[in-house]
């Protein structure tokens, strides 16, 4: 048993700086991952309406057929305000981002969210550089 | 007529207490909570207090039970809250700041 141990853990020490030298060349990559990850450049705004709507597809109190870019949370998905708080949560750490109380009440739809989400990227940005 | 508009007024008001009650408090239980699967309980959880009162009809009644809530929640803050790094007091606030336009930065060439 204990040969088994030692010759699995020698394979895997043996891969391991293999594994370790593909990360840096594959540079392109990494900060595409990156990207995604932290939403820090965000200029698609296709790719961030389509995560949205997926995400709120998924809301399990929302009936997902109806989900459009443009459908009111509250009239046309049938959500009460403590629903549209919890979906706002959700997109919040979806996304990574903190909405203020008072913007949170403001987002109705899903194109909304998208513009608010790029919005607040793009200021980001702005003032990094 | 004024009185009937103060009514709906104060009632949006209430409204508005309540929707930023339970985000604080919704919030909250995700501090606490040490895993995801123990928040989505504790969710419910608080969900179910706040649909409990959804019928109270009297200002004064709600008013109460708001202050109420309020008072829980401000008893049982997390003294540490999530913050998220990005944003002010967060762990990567103001980090790595891009340097300043006009430096010229020569990338690594892939070899």
């Amino acid at each position: 048993m204990q040969r088994i141990t030692s010759s699995a853990l020698r394979h895997v020490r043996l891969q391991a700086p293999e594994r370790g030298w593909s990360i840096p060349k594959d540079s392109f990559g990494l900060n595409r991952v990156s990207l995604l990850m932290y939403m820090s450049t965000v200029s698609n705004h296709d790719q961030v309406l389509e995560q949205v709507i997926k995400l709120v597809k998924e809301f399990d109190t929302i009936d997902a057929s109806k989900v459009t870019e443009k459908a009111d949370f509250q009239k046309d998905l049938n959500l009460d305000s403590l629903d549209r708080v919890e979906l706002v949560m959700a997109i919040e750490q979806q996304f990574s981002i903190e909405i203020p109380d008072e913007k949170a009440d403001k987002l109705t739809c899903c194109a909304d969210v998208a513009n608010y989400i790029i919005s607040e990227a793009d200021k980001k940005d702005a003032e990094k550089s | 007529m004024s009185a009937t508009a103060s009514f709906l007024a104060r009632r949006a008001a209430q409204k508005e207490r309540v929707r930023i009650l339970y985000r604080r408090a919704l919030k909250d239980t995700l501090n606490w909570a040490v895993h995801r699967h123990l928040f989505y309980e504790d969710a419910d959880r608080l969900r179910e207090r706040f649909e409990a009162n959804k019928h109270v009809e009297d200002l004064e009644t709600v008013e109460r039970m708001i202050a109420d809530g309020e008072a829980t929640y401000n008893k049982w803050r997390h003294p540490d809250p999530y913050i998220v790094p990005w944003a002010p007091g967060g762990t990567k606030f103001t980090r790595n700041p891009t340097p300043p336009s006009g430096i010229f930065i020569e990338k690594e060439r892939k070899i």
